[in-house]
């Protein structure tokens, strides 16, 4: 009886110290601990440790910049899951867009949500965007967040643009050709801007190639590195905060 | 007090009041009074509500929500009307108005370079709306425009890109004159 008691709490002894070595500051009782777990937690150390209660105010960011954030994550777990049954050639990616809506378990479940929260990070962004506007946040010393945010919409857009390609159904093919026509307008980079966006003369193959490997690597890469500089500086400039 | 104790307070207050200086213009509002929080976690437990409720919304919407996905791509059969996507669609109803160098090249080109520079171009120091109001009437003007133009692009554009009323009522979009 006694070695069972003694092996229980062993166990019960290593399962605390897992967890403890993990969470290392218990519940957030006292602002005390809730400080050192806010100091010393990877997740967490995006925010500032202690703010002003004004600087909270879901009212003045409406989370917007966060939805956004966390609209970008979405869309990187969603994404994840299409692309281990989407392959970018014409012959296959139609098929596999179609397999995903019937056959694949939560297929189109995922699909919808990968597209309705790329449409929803337009907006949000966009919303952001017109919430730092008019709150006057670009000011002094958020000059080049701004910029940066601005970077990041161009990100956000190319990003929604690259992927309307993929289904290559219609709509895609056709939509891509009206986009990347604007291009070649401009004066003599036009018609070699167009070529090197389609890798030839019309929307096929090279070009689903291409805006795949722009949709699932080039554009997040820098999307992420630059949300990465524009959270630094929304820590280092200081939060705007109330008005 | 303890000697070493004030001076670590006299220091920290130096260093506040140094990054007073820097960072917040006279324009802020002075919250020096406001209250002082931990941000864990309440702060954090308001961000995960947002987060619960972007993520309720968003399956929510796509259970019911279907993401289009017509035919398969066909380069022989051109759509009638031919459309980019809605945040391209200010774009090209430009495009459909204006001589395109000037509306594919020359004006997205100025307004991403206008937009970086706003906060140089906006001299007004002042963060209050009621002391911005030229700022914040040209950008609502801009945002107008865009929200209209994305609009009209999206509703009142049917066969050959002409204007439509009736595809309001749903103008059926033809592929080589049959339904797509
Ligand atoms: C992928 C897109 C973006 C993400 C994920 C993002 C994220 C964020 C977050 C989380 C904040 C903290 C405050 C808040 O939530 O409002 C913030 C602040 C800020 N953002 Fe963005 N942002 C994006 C795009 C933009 C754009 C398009 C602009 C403007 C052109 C912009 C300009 C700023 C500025 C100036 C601040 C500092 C605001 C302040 O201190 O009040 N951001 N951003």
């Amino acid at each position: 009886m006694k070695v069972i008691r003694g092996a229980v709490d062993e166990m019960w002894s290593v399962m605390e110290q897992m967890v403890g070595s993990i969470f290392r500051h218990g519940l957030p009782l006292t602002d005390k601990i809730a400080a050192r777990t806010a100091l010393t937690n990877f997740v967490l150390h995006i925010h500032p440790v202690r703010v002003r209660r004004s600087w909270i105010r879901m009212s003045y960011t409406l989370c917007l910049g966060g939805l956004s954030f966390f609209l970008f994550i979405v869309l990187t777990v969603t994404g994840l899951y299409l692309m281990f049954y989407y392959v970018p050639s014409i012959n296959h990616a139609y098929q596999d867009m179609r397999d995903l809506q019937f056959v694949v378990t939560f297929g189109g479940l995922i699909r919808n949500m990968h597209r309705w929260a790329a449409h929803a990070m337009v907006i949000t962004v966009w919303l952001h965007m017109a919430r730092v506007f008019l709150t006057g946040s670009y000011k002094k010393p958020r000059e080049f967040n701004w910029g940066v945010g601005t970077l990041l919409l161009l990100i956000t857009l190319l990003l929604s643009f690259t992927g309307y390609l993929l289904p290559w159904d219609q709509l895609s093919i056709w939509a891509v050709t009206v986009g990347t026509n604007m291009a070649k307008y401009a004066p003599i980079a036009g018609p070699y801007t167009r070529y090197l966006m389609l890798g030839g003369h019309a929307v096929g193959d090279a070009t689903l190639l291409r805006f795949y490997v722009m949709h699932v690597v080039g554009l997040p890469l820098i999307g992420f590195l630059l949300m990465v500089v524009h959270f630094w500086r929304v820590r280092k400039d200081g939060f705007s905060g109330g008005l | 007090m303890a000697t070493e104790a004030r001076d670590r307070i006299a220091a920290r207050d130096r260093v506040e009041a140094r990054r007073r200086q820097v960072d917040a213009p006279s324009t802020l509002r002075d919250d020096s009074d406001d209250e002082m929080i931990v941000s864990f976690p309440e702060f954090v437990f308001k961000e995960f509500i947002a987060m619960v409720a972007m993520t309720v919304f968003l399956v929510l919407v796509s259970i019911f929500l279907q993401a289009p996905l017509l035919g398969q791509a066909n380069p022989g059969v051109t759509p009638n009307p031919s459309k980019a996507p809605w945040y391209f669609l200010g774009l090209q109803e430009l495009l459909s108005r204006f001589p395109p160098l000037m509306a594919g090249v020359a004006f997205p080109t100025f307004v991403i370079v206008l937009m970086i520079l706003v906060p140089f171009l906006d001299r007004n120091p002042s963060r209050r709306p009621s002391e911005r109001k030229v700022a914040i009437i040209l950008f609502a003007l801009y945002m107008a425009i865009v929200v209209a133009l994305v609009i009209i692009g999206t509703f009142f554009r049917g066969h050959e890109f002409i204007w439509n009323w009736s595809w309001v009522l749903g103008n059926p979009q033809t592929c080589g004159g049959k339904s797509c």
